[in-house]
């Protein structure tokens, strides 16, 4: 089950096995020992730094422990998982989530298909010109991008204000706050969407589209009838996308712009995570959080894959 | 509507678009470029320029530092991660092995566990190596992408096979196939993905957050310590987040189609 836009290879090519012809029992013990070999290190890097650690977190999440070497760990059962199903903020940082992604699909799939749409148009170094620009926000690091942001949002002297001719304390006031979020997180996935809608266009095939002008459709009715449809397995996919990684998108501009604040206004899942494992030196408390969130990961994502299949129309 | 306007429209569009993306941007260099005198100015364009900004940011972060670091993390980490997903991938591609599909999925399926879930335990081990604020702790956790695997394995099943039997008949083994053939075969693929993974790993921030909590020892954790401070002098923070940006930028004006469709394969960030 990947996620991934995988580009299909053209042709799929004879494995590059070397067949033992004439060899020693030594070598062939080599051969057979070869793909292993290759493997090592990402296979010991993938044991110590990613399995290893899940499986440690496991163990933790049955403790309570406060992280320091010097204090005991004590065995508490199942009960870090209750106080993490039944914590009070669980709920709020779920809504938040939600928010987050409802906020975020306008730029992951309108903005993108209604530019997508109009880079049609417009050929040669122009398209090349745009695209870049839409894309730039993308490489800006987070923390730099935290930084630009909160001077442009700044209640005094940001251009924000001073251009809209506004008052708002964008940072300080739960509503403001979560619009500024969403509209930060927009601006930096954008470029990423709407390469991928023009990727999707490019793949789709024009003869429907031509065969539906001669019929004398109107090119509203051509978008809507024949190109959004042949469009839907991209757009289903950013939906996907847009579910699952919100709250892993916004998160490094909430960790820099409001802490989760003002109040809970900006805490979403991801963001609770962080502060079990790290604000309440609670180890068992942040590892249960953690596998929680992972279980239920897993589970929308296999949903969401299962569905996608279903939800998209296919032009054969 | 003829096909002209209709190309006006979609100049427009995009236009409007494509500037609402970049001011951000812009606003972060002209301000960083006004005199420390007119920060809060509120003129298009920065005139007359100064450099002020950054001289002031240069005296508070040891600027040039802080880069050559995260230049060293990013390309430690890039390096490292291109030359273990080539072996892996290539043992992928060429071999049919015992476990072959479950250790397949077993690192594409690295990503879809949260870093929170993995960050305690990785933490208390680097505490246990005394890698804790060294670059050594902050690259080595990082070494393995399940992207970079995905994508070298499918690039490597697109070679054709006539010309892995050729070197076979040179009588070369693997080893020796993998460097003279599949390599410089592969080589643009190898240098977007190298692309993709250097920006990815310069604008990485938590685990070097995680792992150099008290050093502060690359840019991000840098400009993050100017933003915590009460009443933020914005010149010298948008001249430190500008330059934290600007190797980034350039390697995308050198490269841009590269770096484009990099993003696009991965699918990914």
């Amino acid at each position: 089950m990947t996620l991934l836009v995988e580009v299909p290879p053209p042709a799929p090519a004879p494995a590059a096995e070397v067949p033992p012809a004439r060899r020693s029992a030594g070598r062939r013990l080599v051969g057979a020992a070869a793909p292993y070999l290759y493997l090592a290190p990402a296979l010991a890097l993938l044991v110590v730094w990613t399995y290893r650690p899940l499986l440690q977190a496991v163990q933790l999440s049955t403790l309570s422990w406060n992280l320091l070497p010097t204090s005991p760990a004590t065995p508490v059962g199942a009960a870090n998982f209750r106080e993490v199903l039944t914590a009070p903020e669980l709920g709020d940082a779920v809504g938040v989530t939600a928010l987050f992604i409802v906020g975020l699909l306008p730029f992951t799939i309108v903005l993108p298909v209604v530019i997508a749409l109009s880079a049609r148009r417009v050929r040669g170094r122009a398209r090349t010109l745009y695209q870049a620009l839409v894309f730039a926000p993308m490489l800006v690091a987070p923390v730099a991008s935290a930084a630009i942001w909160q001077w442009l949002l700044d209640p005094g002297s940001g251009a924000v204000n001073r251009v809209l001719g506004l008052q708002v304390n964008w940072l300080a006031d739960p509503t403001a706050a979560q619009v500024a979020i969403i509209v930060v997180t927009g601006w930096h996935v954008l470029g990423f969407a709407t390469l991928i809608v023009s990727a999707g266009l490019g793949g789709t095939d024009d003869e429907y589209a031509a065969a539906a002008s001669v019929d004398g459709a109107r090119p509203r009715q051509i978008t809507w009838r024949i190109t959004l449809p042949l469009l839907s397995p991209t757009l289903v996919f950013l939906t996907l996308m847009t579910i699952l990684l919100s709250a892993q998108w916004s998160f490094p501009l909430v960790d820099t712009l409001t802490q989760g604040g003002p109040g809970d206004a900006t805490t979403s899942i991801y963001y609770l995570l962080w502060e079990y494992g790290f604000r309440s030196f609670d180890a068992g408390h942040g590892a249960a959080a953690g596998l929680v969130f992972f279980v239920v990961f897993l589970a929308v994502a296999w949903v969401l894959v299962t569905l996608s299949d279903r939800l998209s129309f296919h032009d054969d | 509507m003829t096909d002209r306007l209709r190309a006006v429209r979609g100049h427009l569009v995009l236009a409007a678009v494509g500037l609402a993306c970049v001011f951000p941007i812009y606003w972060m260099y002209a301000t960083s470029l006004r005199r420390p005198g007119d920060v809060f100015a509120t003129s298009l364009l920065p005139w007359p320029l100064s450099l002020g900004s950054y001289r002031e940011a240069a005296r508070e972060l040891d600027v040039v530092g802080l880069l050559a670091n995260t230049a060293v993390v990013a390309v430690g980490v890039a390096v490292g991660q291109l030359l273990v997903a080539l072996l892996a991938a290539y043992a992928f591609a060429a071999y049919r092995f015992r476990g072959e599909k479950l250790l397949y999925l077993a690192m594409i399926g690295t990503w879809l566990i949260p870093f929170q879930v993995t960050m305690l335990p990785n933490y208390v081990l680097l505490y246990q190596a005394g890698l804790l604020n060294t670059l050594a702790g902050v690259i080595l956790p990082q070494l393995l992408s399940g992207v970079a695997v995905l994508l070298l394995r499918s690039h490597m099943r697109s070679i054709p096979g006539e010309l892995l039997e050729a070197a076979r008949m040179d009588g070369r083994g693997s080893w020796g196939t993998l460097w003279t053939v599949v390599v410089p075969v592969l080589r643009p693929a190898l240098a977007a993905l190298a692309i993709l993974l250097f920006v990815t790993a310069w604008n990485e921030y938590f685990w070097p957050a995680m792992v150099l909590q008290r050093s502060g020892a690359v840019i991000q954790l840098g400009i993050r310590g100017f933003l915590g401070t009460e009443g933020v002098r914005w010149g010298p923070l948008m001249a430190a987040s500008g330059l934290a940006c600007l190797p980034v930028f350039a390697l995308y004006l050198v490269l841009q189609r590269q770096v484009v469709s990099a993003f696009v394969r991965s699918g990914l960030r």
